[in-house]
């Protein structure tokens, strides 16, 4: 199979992900049980028409799909409406709009709130990720290289160790005495109030990203030096690398020229990947430090019970997953020239 | 390979599972050498105990804790968040309770999610995968796909979101985290199933008339467990890190002091401020001890049930000091400069707990210019190892004891490692190995793999001059040059191999070394092959070693042969006189084995027996066992190399004497 039919292949199949995960996303929030008119404002005393507005307002009124006036419990409706004025087309529609509803929290519309915690987050985890992989990978290689000694060894336990740790709790951890011991900030992205500016302003921020970057590195970095290692010790036992050896190539042209390479196909895969995970990974790091991103967003969501905002995060994650998966295919098509076929 | 294969999710997955690819077990380990294996693995033990503790303070929860968590207490103040002392080991919370107590009966509630949400995720894992691995097709199909599309949905925030809409009480975390924990584990059974289900002993139970039930109960059930069970221990501590995180976001049953809830009450409740260090790393410290006690467990079942010997070509053996002794003059075969002496050579294989395996030892020979050897022997002779011991490229076990290897007026096993990578290899003696599949490295082309060795030797960098040169050398060996920026995936076997004598001829060596050049392919490719070698050899006046166990090669191309067994020489004369008038009766019953094309109706010879183990050899001749002319001395003293007719024949054979 040629390269482009691959890709064809691969996208088609992202693209009839993409079209579940909307489907799933929806069915998702009209399932579960609760009203979402009335977890959208939880007091008693509401009365009804108040209750009807909000419906309205929310588009809730509207059946679900044609034949059901909602899925929670099951209420049957009228099989002869239109279907284009359903719940579930409406949502379709207006997500091709790059609508995503409106908060009901916020009462601003779910896109604004979204954007304006992702980029927060995508600093967070851009920031942890490159030292990860960066300190992980060498971590990995020095491992592999000398296998089976006390570097090795060391390397080996302090990864499982790192991978053993509760995300949250080595942001608390880190947090209580990095904070009572070098004064570093509680939480937040920037001192409220400080009305700092440029260069400092920039600085600002660097010690409040400090902490929690320092967090995810040390749990990726664990996870990442595993899979190098272990890539490599693959690699360094292959026919072609005793080739290269009876070439007269020296171990440290061997490992760059030779072994790396080959390494790297299942490092790339994994580094795309996470990252899409990472963003619902960061939830964790966002509620311990009280950074303003998109898993703190998901997290206040979440007890909130604002439906429109759980829902458009949700999508969000779950596109950044195909598109990183996607990625890590495509470049992996062009890193291994074997790949002809699935 | 696809990159689905590597779903990584941040929670769900482990590094371990997915860096090793699941292994074909080719046998259910029998359970005694399996307990064995693993009472040596000590990452495996740690865990273990680790575990075992863990569990012992859960279920002994009353006896061993100082307080009872739900007993009412009496509190002032100054008992919120107070400092450990003898009377609360580790101080108390922000509720008065003693945090030792808490701890400890907190234990039980994550340890029993963990198990039970774990139970449901492998079961419903193990079946998926066992039923798309089985019964394939479409089945598979759809299985698979629904497998990939969850493995999209994120499972924190899913999970999140179903509990917060739900009711966060203990069985509803437990269920919807083992709902939501499956894939990795439907994955895994499913390729482990397959592998199985091709095995022969499946198709023979077929053949006699086994249904699918049973099959599945007696043959790929036994065998997929090992894996399921490795798989087990890292989803238990996943899950027990997912109810951990759940409880410490407020999604935790409120009821169950799980350690995550502790930490969450710590964390909302303004541990932080009053400095109560103790309420925030108690608790979790114990989510990161049972957490690390699977993941070493599972790491020591894994490296059990998958053993890998974790050395590779890269690992550097130590220089021994050689004993050189000298074992007499020999005259020579016939005139030619020597470029090769070998003298008593010996190499080791060490494995720790055992005697070494004595692979070779005192081999000798010589190789003059323009003379092809031909080195002949069974599998698991020394062969290989000679050969590899010549150029230093042992792996990490293997040692050179003694012995001496002139070339070019140097002691190649005594020189520093940079003067041989240097000087030797390559330049002076180049090497063919055997099945070129994966000597070739994958992801470079072919040509770029050549042109490194003439960069590596040959003061040439000019990337025209070397395009020029790899060119030369591919036509040379009759691959067209423009396949120079092929990969090696795109060359068939015979092409391969002929890649891999251009690419030892590029540095212009004296000598090459053949190890076992044709035995991977079919036989009009072998022709064609060893034409090439022999047209080479004229016309550049190389010297070959010629490692094969096909006599007929040897007959037609070679000048002298070394006959090897058990790791000694038995015979080395020139070809004519080994085929002639072979003196050793290991070489006698090869040539009886040698089919005879002149008599189609003869019954195969055989030589009877197995290969002495090289660590467990018999005293006195290597060969005595298998041999129809042994006698009683043979048994006991091994022969030493006897010289005959003073042309360089040598037997070593009691009965040469």
């Amino acid at each position: 199979m040629s390269r482009s039919r691959y890709l064809l292949r691969k996208i088609s199949w992202s693209l009839f992900t993409v079209l579940f995960v909307i489907v799933f996303n929806f069915f998702l929030f009209r399932v579960l049980p609760g009203d979402p008119a009335r977890a959208g404002v939880r007091d008693p005393r509401m009365s009804a028409e108040a209750v009807e507005a909000i419906r309205v307002k929310f588009g809730l009124d509207k059946p679900v799909i044609n034949c059901f006036q909602s899925l929670n419990p099951i209420k049957f409706g009228d099989c002869a409406v239109n279907p284009l004025e359903t719940q579930f087309f409406i949502y379709v529609g207006n997500l091709f709009k790059g609508e995503l509803g409106l908060s009901f929290h916020y009462n601003r519309p779910v896109t604004q709130v979204l954007v304006e915690r992702l980029w927060n987050t995508i600093l967070l985890i851009g920031l942890g990720q490159i030292l990860a992989i960066v300190i992980g990978m060498f971590l990995g290689i020095v491992a592999a290289w000398r296998a089976r000694t006390v570097i090795d060894y060391t390397a080996l336990l302090g990864s499982l160790l790192a991978w053993s740790l509760p995300t949250f709790w080595l942001g608390i951890i880190l947090l209580f005495f990095g904070s009572s011991n070098f004064g570093l900030p509680i939480g937040g992205k920037e001192t409220a109030g400080a009305g700092f500016t440029g260069w400092e302003h920039w600085q600002d921020i660097g010690r409040h990203l400090l902490l929690p970057t320092l967090t995810y590195t040390i749990v990726y970095m664990g996870e990442y030096m595993l899979i190098m290692r272990s890539a490599l010790l693959d690699v360094l036992s292959e026919d072609y690398i005793l080739t290269a050896k009876a070439k007269g190539l020296r171990t440290f042209q061997i490992i760059k020229d030779h072994a790396l390479k080959n390494a790297m196909l299942p490092m790339v895969t994994i580094i795309a990947i996470n990252l899409g995970f990472t963003v619902a990974g960061a939830i964790q790091i966002e509620s311990v430090f009280s950074w303003p991103g998109l898993g703190g967003a998901i997290y206040e969501a979440v007890v909130r019970r604002d439906f429109p905002v759980l829902q458009g995060a949700f999508l969000l994650i779950a596109f950044s997953v195909i598109l990183a998966n996607l990625l890590a295919d495509l470049t992996y098509s062009y890193l291994d020239p074997r790949v002809q076929d699935v | 390979m696809s990159s689905l294969e590597f779903q990584a999710n941040e929670t769900l997955a482990h590094p371990i599972i997915l860096a090793h690819p699941p292994p074909l077990m080719t046998s259910s380990p029998p359970t005694r050498t399996f307990f064995q294996t693993f009472r040596r693995n000590r990452i495996g033990l740690v865990g273990l105990v680790m575990l075992i503790l863990s569990i012992i303070v859960a279920v002994f929860a009353p006896l061993v804790a100082p307080y009872d968590p739900k007993a009412s207490v009496e509190i002032t103040i100054d008992d919120l968040y107070a400092q450990p002392s003898a009377a609360h080991l580790l101080g108390t919370d922000d509720a008065g309770k003693d945090v030792l107590s808490n701890f400890i009966f907190g234990s039980r509630v994550s340890l029993i999610v963990g198990f039970f949400a774990s139970f449901i995720s492998i079961f419903i894992g193990g079946v998926t995968g066992i039923i798309a691995g089985f019964y394939g097709g479409r089945v598979e199909n759809v299985l698979m796909r629904i497998t990939d599309l969850m493995l999209v949905i994120p499972d924190l925030p899913l999970i999140i979101v179903f509990i917060a809409l739900t009711k966060p009480s203990l069985w509803n975390i437990i269920f919807v985290i083992g709902i939501f924990g499956w894939t990795t584990t439907a994955r895994l059974v499913r390729s482990q199933t397959l592998a199985v289900k091709s095995r022969k002993f499946v198709l023979r139970a077929r053949a006699l008339g086994a249904g699918n039930p049973h099959i599945i109960r007696h043959h790929i059930i036994p065998l997929v467990m090992p894996l399921i069970v490795v798989n087990t221990v890292l989803v238990i501590s996943l899950a027990i890190l997912n109810e951990s995180t759940l409880s410490f976001l407020g999604l935790g049953d409120p009821t169950a002091l799980s350690w995550g809830q502790m930490l969450n009450y710590a964390f909302s409740r303004g541990a932080m401020s009053a400095g109560a260090w103790w309420a925030l790393v108690a608790p979790g410290f114990g989510i990161v001890w049972v957490v690390l006690a699977l993941t070493l467990l599972g790491q020591g079942l894994e490296q059990v049930l998958n053993p890998r010997l974790e050395t590779h070509h890269l690992n550097h053996a130590p220089q021994g000091n050689l004993s050189t002794s000298h074992q007499g003059e020999w005259t020579e075969f016939t005139g030619g400069r020597v470029l090769l002496e070998v003298e008593n050579l010996s190499v080791n294989y060490l494995t720790p707990g055992q005697p070494p395996a004595r692979a070779v030892e005192n081999v000798s020979f010589r190789l003059r210019e323009g003379e092809m050897l031909g080195l002949v022997g069974e599998s698991g002779c020394g062969k290989s190892t000679l050969m590899l011991a010549l150029l230093r490229l042992l792996p990490a076990a293997g040692r050179i004891v003694s012995g001496q290897i002139l070339f070019d007026g140097r002691d190649l096993a005594t020189i520093s490692e940079d003067e041989l990578a240097r000087d030797i290899r390559w330049k002076g003696i180049a090497m063919i190995f055997q099945g070129a599949m994966n000597a070739l490295n994958p992801v470079r082309t072919v040509g770029d793999q050549i042109a490194e060795a003439i960069k590596q030797h040959l003061d040439i960098t000019d990337p025209a001059a070397l395009e020029a040169r790899v060119a030369e050398l591919l036509e040379l060996v009759g691959i067209s040059s423009f396949r120079a920026g092929h990969y090696p995936h795109q060359y068939s076997g015979g092409m391969r191999q002929r890649a891999m004598i251009a690419m030892a001829l590029a540095c212009n060596p004296q000598v090459i070394i053949a190890d076992e050049p044709t035995t991977a392919l079919d036989v009009m490719i072998q022709a064609q092959i060893l034409e090439l070698l022999a047209n080479l050899r004229q016309k550049l006046g190389l010297s070959i070693i010629f490692v094969t166990h096909d006599l007929g090669v040897v007959a037609e191309m070679c000048d002298t042969v070394l006959v090897m067994y058990g790791g000694v020489t038995a015979e080395y004369a020139t070809v004519d006189t080994i085929y002639n008038e072979p003196k050793h009766p290991y070489t006698q019953e090869l040539l009886k084995a040698f089919p005879d094309l002149t008599k189609p109706g003869a019954r195969l010879a055989a030589i009877p027996g197995y290969p002495p183990r090289l660590n467990d050899l018999p005293p006195g001749c290597r060969f005595a066992p298998r041999c129809p002319a042994a006698f009683d001395r043979c048994h006991v003293e091994a022969p030493a190399l006897h010289a005959l007719n003073g042309d360089g024949h040598i037997a070593s054979c009691h009965l040469v004497e």
